[in-house]
């Protein structure tokens, strides 16, 4: 580094010998040597090629954690103080290559194998027998099927909330009481909530809903037919997360400029002209963010399902999630639950990307 | 010990129980007596622990349990100085099913902690998760318990891979082997010659009945059924009738529609093994020779249209396609709904001791109905003779150490000694009696007298332990193999009939053969050549 010129910037200069870059270089790329060197090696002993080897993979992840720490200290060996800055970042880049890049690849890997746990070869890649296997797989594309119905749904969540922002944004009485309490689902577990509701208080035998139904003169049936128990669901779920979606409503609603409402009014705008020229169109933004994320939680939507029906009768509730957990837990099938989920993900993105795509175009266009 | 003198000298003294056991131990009367004067003692605790806390006085609790292990630790001491596991610690895995299984076991095991010294973790898991925890620990090397509760068929996995700790002599000799009943012997619980099972259950589905819809004057005017055709034709003619106990609908047999875990499989099987099981043939769900599924064939097929059936006609109590076994024993038949069961032998012990019990008084056994025909797959053709074949469903729970022990010497003899008194002779009788999850598995569990002290009548208790040894000994018994990755066969046949049952296949048969075609993959993703020889041997073939 040169001591001239502008050192607006610069906290120290310092002269970096050659022999003490050589040195951070020498660190990195012997580390890095030695961890390749066992991961092959290691490699080679599971595949039966080689017999030296560990039983487990542990003393490769040792090497990796020792070339990630020389590769950090050898920033500073190497560039001295601008090694320094890149410290700030490096360690958490590395972590999120070893937390979330690396398992994907893996999860990638696993994808295209027949792994199934109960089989003492271990995984095996088998090409795209699993893809095969997805595309003729009726229970996963009926899952599928489903998720499309449930994130329907989320539009009417989105008019209840609405409306119970709305309310709580009014002057009404004990209004800090009812924010309280509508909120208290929300504060739930989805575990609790189908336990409490779904196998306890909708139990057809015992449950006081059922057995109110059947004072009345009905008989209670809840997860018996298909379109009904799909609702079940979908109500339970609403009722968990409406007010996740109304808070943050509300919170929009309070934002809003009050001298524009005010203005309508005095231009004489009715409660609902003024609703629907005023208030809504700037709520656009928030609800546009509420409806998202409520989207891509719906897209998790599992917990429920499986406590409540397992995704019965005949798949009318399963979702890709609680299809994805019987596939892999019930029947240990690794392989291709990964590969279910993979695609999922890939499925995810991709609708998510486009919905926000098409949500900022709409937006944006002039009034 | 008697109960009465226990309390009264707990009473009295203030005395806690450790204090009490170091003052039995003190006296050291146990070892000097001869051995004539200890099977008399024997014989004596056997009738106390069973009057704890007494038929009909309700469920038994926590304090119970711990009544039941601290008398029955006897053969502990024997083995095991008193203090000698200071120090060590155990992690025991297991189910808390119905608030049983590990509930009971910490409660027998407080004692025994008490007395050796170790300390016990738990890991609690519901039935439908205990699979996959058990096969991912496998897979990925990650046991972290040194104790399990298993059944049988995981065997293949665990045993298979040298995961388990074989059983020392002296467990053998402490829990009495040669008293199981013949099913559970050799070579259930051991591999490759060696023995590591402590069995603490026997397991076979029985058939249970309400006594009350049955007889010349009954609801339904008839006897009880002997064929399931007679079952389905009992159920249909119930459909609007009122059932006599409850004034609630009237309904016949209850077959769970939903699934759990790959365990509801075992009901469709019940009503299949009648049709399917030829006595000339061990085999009844694969071909041994190719791994090919035998669950689409005609046998099968008419054991799905038989439920179908029963779906068409609206015999179900409602929400039925929602019921899982646990729904249909213990919130509809134990609770009074439905007529007819075949479940586990612990709905029997259930009937007349669990407070969720209703039906205790008007409750009748008899093992798994028959069919007037059966399908010889050998010859591709139906026999028209009477055939009926127990189902020994999940061939009953053991304890088993695993291979975690090994290497510490005072652990494996903790965790072997833990082991030996869940299977203690005397503690399983009081298991067999009281509800437990578990079901009589030692000849010395079919002494109908002991039952009859304890408070059943001898009607009741010749009647339900007649059920499960009939079904034991039954010669056409349909044993469950002991293959790998049984459970992902049943898990996914289960979403299958599921599929069926909501009517989304065309015909019994698009059913089954749905099943098959996802029989086929298991097979070929677990090894077909390793699933035919393990399926030969565990056929004795």
């Amino acid at each position: 580094m040169t001591s001239d010129g502008d050192l607006l910037h610069t906290v120290t200069a310092e002269n970096i010998s050659d022999s003490r870059k050589r040195l951070g270089k020498l660190l990195v790329w012997g580390t890095a040597a030695l961890f390749l060197m066992l991961a092959l090696l290691q490699a080679l002993h599971e595949a039966g090629r080689v017999s030296a080897g560990f039983e487990t993979w542990r003393p490769v992840l040792y090497a990796y954690m020792l070339w990630a720490t020389s590769l950090c200290v050898a920033q500073v060996i190497v560039n001295g103080e601008k090694g320094k800055r890149t410290l700030f970042v490096l360690p958490a880049a590395l972590f999120v290559i070893s937390l979330v890049v690396f398992p994907l690849l893996f999860a990638l890997y696993i994808s295209f194998t027949d792994w199934n746990l109960a089989s003492p070869t271990g995984p095996q890649p088998n090409g795209w027998d699993n893809m095969a296997q997805m595309w003729n797989d009726g229970f996963y594309w009926n899952a599928l099927k489903n998720m499309v119905y449930y994130v329907l749904a989320v539009s009417v969540e989105y008019v209840i909330a609405f409306g119970l922002a709305l309310l709580l944004n009014a002057q009404i009485r004990a209004r800090k009481f009812f924010r309280v309490v509508f909120l208290l689902p929300l504060m739930l577990s989805p575990v609790a909530v189908s336990w409490m509701i779904g196998k306890s208080m909708l139990e057809v035998r015992f449950g006081p809903i059922s057995r109110i139904i059947r004072e009345l003169g009905g008989e209670p049936s809840f997860f018996s037919n298909p379109e009904i128990a799909r609702f079940m669901i979908m109500a339970m779920d609403a009722w968990t997360f409406i007010p996740f979606m109304m808070i943050m409503l509300l919170a929009g609603l309070q934002a809003l400029p009050k001298e524009v409402i005010e203005a309508s009014k005095v231009d004489g705008a009715t409660g609902w002209q003024s609703f629907k020229e005023v208030i809504f169109p700037l709520m656009l933004p928030v609800s546009v963010t509420a409806i998202v994320i409520r989207i891509i939680f719906k897209l998790k939507l599992a917990d429920i399902i499986i406590n409540v029906t397992s995704g019965g009768p005949g798949g009318a509730t399963d979702s890709v999630t609680s299809f994805i957990f019987r596939e892999y837990r019930d029947r240990s099938n690794v392989g291709y639950g990964t590969l279910l989920a993979i695609i999922y993900l890939v499925l995810i993105v991709i609708f998510v990307t486009a919905l926000l795509k098409l949500v900022s175009r709409w937006m944006e266009r002039p009034a | 010990m008697k109960v009465e003198l226990y309390n009264y000298i707990k009473a009295a003294q203030k005395m806690n129980r450790r204090q009490m056991l170091k003052g039995s131990a003190a006296l050291g009367a146990v070892a000097m007596m001869p051995k004539s004067a200890m099977a008399q003692d024997s014989e004596n605790i056997r009738a106390e622990i069973l009057k704890i806390p007494g038929v009909g006085a309700g469920s038994p609790t926590d304090g119970d349990w711990q009544k039941v292990g601290e008398m029955c630790l006897g053969a502990t001491k024997s083995n095991v100085a008193e203090g000698e596991f200071d120090g060590v610690e155990l992690t025991f895995m297991g189910l808390n099913n119905q608030n049983l299984h590990n509930f009971l076991f910490r409660g027998f095991l407080k004692p025994w902690e008490a007395y050796t010294g170790a300390k016990i973790n738990w890991i609690d898991l519901a039935q439908a998760d205990y699979n996959a925890r058990l096969q991912q620990s496998i897979a990925t090397g990650t046991v972290d318990f040194d104790i399990i509760e298993m059944g049988a068929p995981f065997e293949g996995d665990v045993l298979g891979k040298g995961l388990a700790s074989e059983m020392p002599d002296w467990v053998k000799e402490q829990i009495d082997m040669d008293d199981y009943v013949d099913y559970l012997k050799a070579p259930v619980g051991t591999w490759d010659g060696k023995t590591y099972r402590v069995s603490i259950d026997g397991d076979c589905h029985t058939f249970a009945y309400r006594k009350d819809y049955f007889g010349p004057d009954s609801i339904t005017g008839r006897e009880v059924p002997k064929t399931w055709k007679d079952v389905n034709d009992i159920t249909k003619e119930l459909i609007g009738k009122e059932d006599p106990l409850t004034g609630l609908p009237a309904h016949g047999y209850l077959d769970p529609l939903k699934g759990w875990g790959g365990f509801g499989f075992y009901f469709l099987e019940n009503r299949a093994a009648a049709y399917a099981k030829h006595p000339d043939n061990p085999a009844w769900l694969f071909d041994p020779e190719t791994m090919t599924p035998m669950v689409n064939n005609p046998a099968w097929v008419q054991a799905i249209q038989d439920v179908m059936d029963l779906i068409e006609a609206g015999a179900y109590p409602t929400d039925q396609i929602n019921a899982d076994p646990g729904t249909t024993a213990f919130q509809q038949f134990l609770a009074g709904t439905g007529s007819m069961l075949m479940w586990w032998g612990d709905v029997g012990s259930s009937a007349r001791t669990s407070d969720t019990s209703v039906v205790g008084d008007v409750v009748g056994f008899g093992i798994n109905p028959g069919a007037d025909k059966v399908y010889n797959a050998k010859a591709s053709a139906w026999e028209e003779t009477y055939n009926e074949a127990p189902n020994m469903a999940y061939i009953g729970w053991g304890i088993y150490v695993m291979a975690t022990v090994e290497g510490d010497e005072k652990k494996k003899k903790a965790a072997w000694s833990a082991a030996a008194h869940l299977g203690g002779k005397d503690l399983s009788l009081w298991a067999s009696a009281y509800p437990s999850g578990f079901q009589p598995y030692r000849n010395s569990h079919f002494r109908f007298e002991e039952w009859e002290e304890a408070g059943y009548d001898r009607d009741y208790v010749e009647d339900y332990l007649g059920s499960n040894a009939d079904s034991y000994n039954h010669k056409n018994a349909a044993i469950e193999p002991r293959i790998p990755g049984i459970f992902q066969y049943y898990s996914v046949a289960e979403d299958e009939l599921a599929k069926g049952y909501a009517g989304q296949y065309g015909s019994a048969q698009e059913t089954a053969d749905a099943i098959a075609a996802a029989w086929e993959k298991i097979t070929d993703q677990i090894g077909r050549d390793n699933q035919i020889a393990v399926y030969k041997a565990s056929l004795g073939l």
